[in-house]
C-alpha cells in the first residue's frame, strides 16, 4: 500500500505545504483564525436579523459550520491542482500520483485541525458543557478527510483534461455554501423538503460537530453510518475515476 | 533488427522492453476546456486528433552492469522510452520491466521548491527520490560536503545559481542508491571540478555494476561509457550493438541526410 511505502514522502510534503503557504504571510498561521471569526462575526450579524433566532448560541453554531465548510473548500481547491501545478514532478519522476492530492489535503486537514483547537478553547471559555461524545470526533474528522479526499482524487484528475474545472467548482461550492447548514438553522427548511435537504453528507456530518461539539450529545448512530458509507463510495468511486485517468497524465499537464 | 538473443531474458538481466508501442495524441485544436468540448460537440469532430507513433514495436533487454546508451535524432524517441522504462509514460502496447531497485528520476532537480531553504530541500528532493528521512539525516552531512555548498544550508534555494541547484541535486540523488540508473542527457552542471567528481561518480557507480542507461546526444560520452548503445530513428530500432560500430551507423546516417 503506498500511504505506508511512501509515508515519509507523504510527511515532508505536507510540511512543506504548510511552509511555503503560511511563510510569505506576516500573520502566517494567524491568518486562518482570523479568517472564519470576522466571517462569523459578519455573517452573525446578517443572518441573526433574518432568521428570528431560535437556537442558542447561534455564534458558536456560525462558527462550527464555517469551520467544517472552510476544510472542505480548501481542501478540494488545494486537491484539484495538485496535479497540474506539479508538472516537473509527474512528468519526470516516478511515484504514486495519488501521494500529491493526499498530502494536498493532509496538509489543509492540519491548518483545520488547528482551527477546530481554538474553536474547542471558544468552547470552553464560553463553558458550553462539553461530554464525552467529544470522543467521537476524531472519527467523524477521519470520515470528512476520506470525502474531502475522494472528490478531490476526481477533481484533480478531471482538472488534468478540463481546465475550466475550477471554475465550474466554485460556482458549485458558493451554491453549497447556502445548502449546507452553516448560516441559517435546519429549522428554516420546510418540513417537506427536509427528507431530500438531509441527503447531503455535508449537512449531516455539520449536524454530526454541532451533537458533539455543541450540544454535547452522542449524534444518532445511523447518522454516523450514513456518511462513513457516503465516504466509502466516494473513495471508491474517485479511486476508480483516478485510476482511470492518470495513465495520461505525464502526457497532459 | 533485435536478434532472437536479445529478447531472451536471463538471471543477468535488468531491463526488459518487450514490443513497446507508444503513441501521441497531437490534438488538431487543443480542446483543453469543458466549454470546448462542449461547444466541440456542437459543430462536430468531437475526436479531432492525430496519432503519432512515438515508439514502434521496441524490444531489447539490458543486463546487470551494463552501461547502455540511447542515441538518435531528435524526436527520435528516446526520452520517451526512457519514461516508459522509469514508469512515468505506460506503453500502449508491449510491457518493459526492470529487476532491481530502479531510480525514479529520469532528470535532475526536479521536485526542488524555490521558497525553501537548502536544507528542506534536501528533505523534499530526497524523499521524492525514495529516500527515507532517516536516511536523509545520515547522509546530510555527506551531501552538503559533496556539493560544497555547507555555507548556504539555510539559503532559499532561489537565491541560488542553477550550478549550485544542480550540485544539490546531483549530490542528493546519488543517495538513492539505485541498482539501476536512467539518465537523459549528461550533467553538464557545474564548473570544470565538480564535473570531475561527477566522472568519478559515476565510475564508481560502474564498478559497483549499477546498470546504467544514458540518453545523450554526446556521443563522446556515449562512447566513453557505454559498452553497447541503441539507435532509434522515427520511434524505430535502426541498429542495437557495440557502441562504436552503432555511433558509425548513426554519422553515415546523418550524412546521407545532409
Amino acid at each position: 500500500m503506498w500511504i505506508f511505502e511512501y509515508r515519509d514522502l507523504i510527511q515532508v510534503l505536507t510540511i512543506s505545504n504548510l511552509k511555503i503557504k503560511y511563510q510569505s504571510s506576516v500573520l502566517g498561521f494567524a491568518w486562518s483564525l482570523i479568517n472564519p471569526l470576522f466571517m462569523m462575526i459578519i455573517l452573525y450579524i446578517v443572518f441573526s436579523g433574518i432568521f428570528k433566532i431560535s437556537e442558542k448560541q447561534f455564534a458558536l453554531y456560525i462558527l462550527i459550520g464555517i469551520v467544517t465548510w472552510r476544510f472542505f473548500t480548501s481542501a478540494t481547491n488545494l486537491g484539484m491542482i495538485s496535479i497540474v501545478s506539479q508538472p516537473g514532478l509527474v512528468k519526470k519522476i516516478f511515484f504514486p500520483r495519488e501521494i500529491l492530492v493526499f498530502s494536498s489535503v493532509l496538509s489543509c486537514l492540519i491548518s483545520s485541525l488547528l482551527e477546530f483547537a481554538v474553536l474547542f478553547c471558544i468552547l470552553i471559555i464560553l463553558q458550553v458543557s462539553i461530554s464525552s461524545s467529544i470522543l467521537l470526533f476524531p472519527i467523524i474528522i477521519l470520515i470528512f478527510f476520506g470525502i474531502a479526499y475522494a472528490f478531490s482524487l476526481g477533481l484533480s484528475s478531471l482538472f488534468v483534461y478540463y481546465r475550466d474545472l475550477n471554475q465550474i467548482w466554485d460556482v458549485l461550492l458558493q451554491a453549497g455554501f447556502f445548502l449546507c447548514p452553516i448560516v441559517y438553522p435546519i429549522t428554516v427548511i420546510p418540513e417537506k423538503y427536509l427528507d431530500i435537504y438531509m441527503l447531503n453528507p455535508l449537512t449531516v456530518i455539520m449536524e454530526i460537530f454541532r451533537d458533539i461539539l455543541l450540544n454535547g450529545i452522542f449524534p444518532p448512530l445511523w447518522d454516523v453510518v450514513y456518511v462513513s458509507l457516503w465516504g466509502l463510495f466516494l473513495l471508491i468511486f474517485g479511486h476508480y475515476l483516478f485510476s482511470r485517468l492518470k495513465i495520461r497524465f505525464a502526457e497532459e499537464v | 533488427m533485435t536478434g532472437p538473443s536479445d529478447d531472451k531474458e536471463t538471471p543477468q538481466t535488468a531491463i526488459v522492453v518487450d514490443h513497446v508501442s507508444k503513441k501521441f495524441r497531437i490534438p488538431l485544436e487543443k480542446k483543453y476546456t469543458v466549454y470546448q468540448h462542449l461547444f466541440g460537440i456542437f459543430k462536430g469532430g468531437y475526436y479531432s486528433y492525430n496519432e503519432f507513433l512515438a515508439l514502434d514495436d521496441i524490444s531489447f533487454t539490458v543486463n546487470h552492469g551494463e552501461s547502455f546508451g540511447i542515441i538518435g535524432p531528435n524526436g527520435s524517441g528516446k526520452s520517451t522510452l526512457l519514461k516508459l522504462i522509469a514508469g512515468i509514460l505506460y506503453p500502449d502496447k508491449g510491457y518493459t520491466r526492470a529487476y532491481g531497485r530502479i531510480a525514479p528520476f529520469i532528470e535532475l532537480g526536479v521536485g526542488f521548491h524555490p521558497e525553501l531553504t537548502a536544507r528542506e530541500n534536501i528533505f523534499l528532493y530526497g524523499s521524492i527520490l525514495g529516500l527515507k528521512k532517516n536516511q536523509i539525516r545520515e547522509k546530510y552531512d555527506e551531501i552538503l560536503s559533496f556539493s560544497e555548498l555547507k555555507k548556504f544550508e539555510n539559503m532559499k534555494i532561489k537565491n541560488f545559481s542553477s550550478g549550485m541547484t544542480a550540485r544539490l541535486a546531483f549530490a542528493t540523488a546519488i543517495q538513492t542508491d539505485p541498482d539501476i540508473l536512467l539518465i537523459d542527457e549528461m550533467l553538464a552542471v557545474g564548473d570544470e571540478e565538480f564535473n570531475y567528481k561527477v566522472v568519478e561518480k559515476i565510475n564508481e557507480m560502474k564498478e559497483r555494476e549499477v546498470t546504467i542507461v544514458f540518453v545523450s546526444h554526446a556521443l563522446r560520452l556515449v562512447q566513453q561509457y557505454c559498452s553497447r548503445t541503441l539507435l532509434l530513428s522515427k520511434g524505430k530500432i535502426i541498429q542495437i550493438g557495440d557502441t562504436s560500430q552503432v555511433i558509425e551507423k548513426y554519422l553515415q546516417i546523418t550524412r546521407e541526410h545532409q
